[in-house]
């Protein structure tokens, strides 16, 4: 069910304000983890090729993104959760005209490689708000870093191919998890409190709850189901 | 303001404001129909630009031409999938408001998934070079077209000058010309190959990387493409492309047709001739790598008139255009472009000497562009225009043009 549909850069600053504003003292505490599974029945047919009008034949047969991937996050967290999270590194591949995956979610810091598997070149960029940045064109082997330092949404193009097109979630603490090809999710080592989860696909915020971790339990599950 | 300038104004700027929003989720593709077999696709350009005052930016079509630079154009474009091994494509375009025209309408056929053989059939893009495939404002970097895409010649093919007195003394004139022979009515003349209209027939595409041929039959020619044929003469065109590396594309072309129309021809004496054809040359390069993008074509084509008054036009009339285009991005979304191009005539005897049989052009555009949204291109330019004849022989203007597509 769609509960809300807010753009994730906006949920995701409101959730920043609000840690900051519940910040505990940051004392270690006993951990549980968020687990459950989201099922995506929406169609979302995503960005596909423009129609190849000046085209002198079929193009070639590209892979098809799996746009059921989701992002399952927590808006607000205490405040240890801000501390800077050690630099991570993350790839995000361009495979038979695809970025792969079609969805990426890191914390504030990471570096995400592009690296080019095509015989084909690319041309990688983004005009988001969160990151603006062009690679240029490189071919097959070669690689191109991009390191993301604002959370936000950061959607990805090829400029060549139209209908190449990736999110990069970044997030300013590590209480998020991308779902499986089964949809499932764990989000680990979540303190005992009140939470608003928010499940994220294609670019918008579907689903949102107030879930409850309580002292001493290892646990609690919570499925989501977006039409 | 005129009733169409508002129109047009407010559809750009409710596209604008459609596009244009914060971070915009899912506003970055085609329309998807039918379980994705129809996708739906747009384009919308509007140009601004002085009044040409030399002609220089027209472009003809069967009536009156239009000004390239001072217009606004909206085109949907749709692909219907039959199958894996069929589809339906077609886009209609509408400039300034009018009524819209087919641009394109063709069915395209791989017969086997396996192998690289297609076949369309329709109003179909050209083989030709490689400009006029990619003639798009959005896959553009300037404002204006090459040369030999867009200007307008002082040949026609339904009226014809007597001698070649008739034709050197419209030198420069090809945006608007009357001859004593034929349609007796001024019209425009026509480029070297045009851009803007696609000619009618069946086409096919072999080959795999590196290399691969089209060849089409087509009811016009590169000057002049038809729908209906006028005149029993069909055009073989081809091009072969070879792709040593990703980076790298070249490709030489070559068509020739009968190029007047078979209503002139036809009120031609005998002694006139016949074949008057055009045949082509080209050649095109695309170097891509880093943030640069160099491209550059050359066309030659030659134009067979009948010889018919003293002085006899004998000698076929050709032309050979050229240009070569950059464009290097600073930063993202914004890059710089130039096009250096020009566009020579051969030398033709009359009464009065010896001169080119129209008068040789050169263009240079330098300008940029900035792209507010992935969707949403700018661009701003510098054009001057250099003729050796006509009225107008030199001209500067600055033009701007923004791009929305989906």
């Amino acid at each position: 069910m769609v509960l809300a549909r807010h753009t994730f850069a906006g949920v995701a600053a409101a959730g920043l304000l609000a840690a900051v504003v519940a910040a505990g003292s940051g004392q270690t505490v006993p951990a549980g983890s968020i687990r459950g599974r989201v099922e995506i029945r929406l169609s979302t047919s995503g960005i596909t090729a423009r129609p190849d009008i000046a085209g002198l034949g079929m193009p070639d047969p590209r892979d098809v993104p799996d746009r059921r991937t989701s992002v399952v996050y927590l808006e607000a967290v205490p405040r240890g959760a801000f501390q800077a999270p050690p630099p991570g590194r993350a790839a995000l591949d361009q495979r038979n005209e695809t970025f792969v995956p079609h969805v990426l979610a890191v914390t504030v810091g990471t570096t995400v490689e592009f690296p080019n598997s095509d015989r084909v070149f690319h041309n990688v960029f983004s005009l988001s708000k969160a990151r603006r940045f062009d690679l240029g064109r490189y071919p097959r082997g070669d690689s191109r870093a991009v390191r993301f330092d604002r959370p936000g949404m950061v959607r990805v193009f090829c400029e060549i191919h139209s209908q190449m097109s990736a999110f990069v979630l970044v997030f300013a603490h590590r209480f998020f998890d991308t779902t499986d090809q089964e949809g499932r999710y764990e989000i680990e080592g979540v303190p005992p409190g009140t939470y608003t989860l928010s499940v994220w696909n294609e670019g918008e915020v579907r689903a949102t709850r107030t879930v409850e971790l309580s002292q001493g339990g290892d646990g609690i599950a919570e499925s989501f189901v977006v039409e | 303001m005129s009733f169409r300038a508002i129109a047009w104004l407010a559809a750009l700027s409710a596209m604008l404001l459609h596009l244009v929003g914060p971070e915009p989720a899912e506003a970055a593709g085609p329309l998807v129909l039918f379980g994705g077999r129809l996708r739906v696709g747009g384009e919308v350009s509007g140009t601004i630009a002085p009044e040409d005052d030399g002609y220089f930016n027209f472009i003809g079509y069967d009536d009156y031409g239009d000004n390239v630079l001072r217009r606004f154009r909206a085109g949907l474009s749709a692909e219907l999938r039959l199958g894996r091994h069929a589809a339906v494509l077609g886009e209609v375009r509408s400039d300034n408001l009018r009524a819209p025209v087919v641009y394109a309408l063709f069915l395209r056929v791989r017969p086997w998934a396996e192998k690289v053989l297609d076949l369309q059939a329709g109003i179909v893009p050209p083989v030709f070079g490689a400009f006029a495939r990619r003639g798009y404002a959005s896959d553009n970097p300037l404002p204006g077209l090459p040369l030999a895409y867009q200007y307008l010649t002082t040949l026609r093919v339904s009226a014809v000058p007597a001698s070649a007195e008739e034709l050197v003394s419209k030198r420069g004139g090809g945006w608007q010309v009357a001859y004593s022979v034929g349609a007796p009515y001024p019209g425009p003349g026509v480029p070297q190959m045009n851009a803007e209209v696609w000619d009618t027939g069946v086409q096919m595409r072999i080959g795999r990387r590196p290399i691969s041929l089209a060849v089409s039959l087509t009811q016009g020619t590169l000057s002049y493409p038809l729908v209906d044929d006028n005149n029993d003469g069909k055009q073989l065109a081809g091009r072969l492309a070879w792709s040593p590396g990703p980076q790298l594309t070249l490709g030489v072309s070559a068509a020739r047709g009968e190029f007047l129309a078979g209503r002139l021809t036809d009120s031609l004496p005998a002694e006139a001739g016949s074949g008057f054809d055009q045949t082509a040359f080209g050649a095109d390069l695309e170097y891509a790598r880093g943030y640069w993008l160099v491209r550059a074509e050359t066309l030659w084509s030659r134009w067979t008139l009948p010889a018919l008054d003293e002085t006899r036009i004998e000698t076929p009339q050709d032309s050979l255009g050229a240009f070569l285009e950059a464009r290097y991005k600073l930063q993202p979304g914004l890059y710089v472009a130039g096009r250096a191009g020009h566009l020579s005539f051969s030398d033709l005897a009359s009464v009065s000497g010896t001169e080119t049989w129209d008068a040789d052009v050169t263009r240079l555009e330098v300008g940029g562009g900035y792209s507010l949204h992935r969707q949403v291109l700018l661009k701003v330019a510098w054009q001057y225009n250099w003729r050796d004849g006509g009225r107008v022989r030199n001209e500067g203007l600055v033009a701007a043009q923004v791009v929305l597509w989906f």
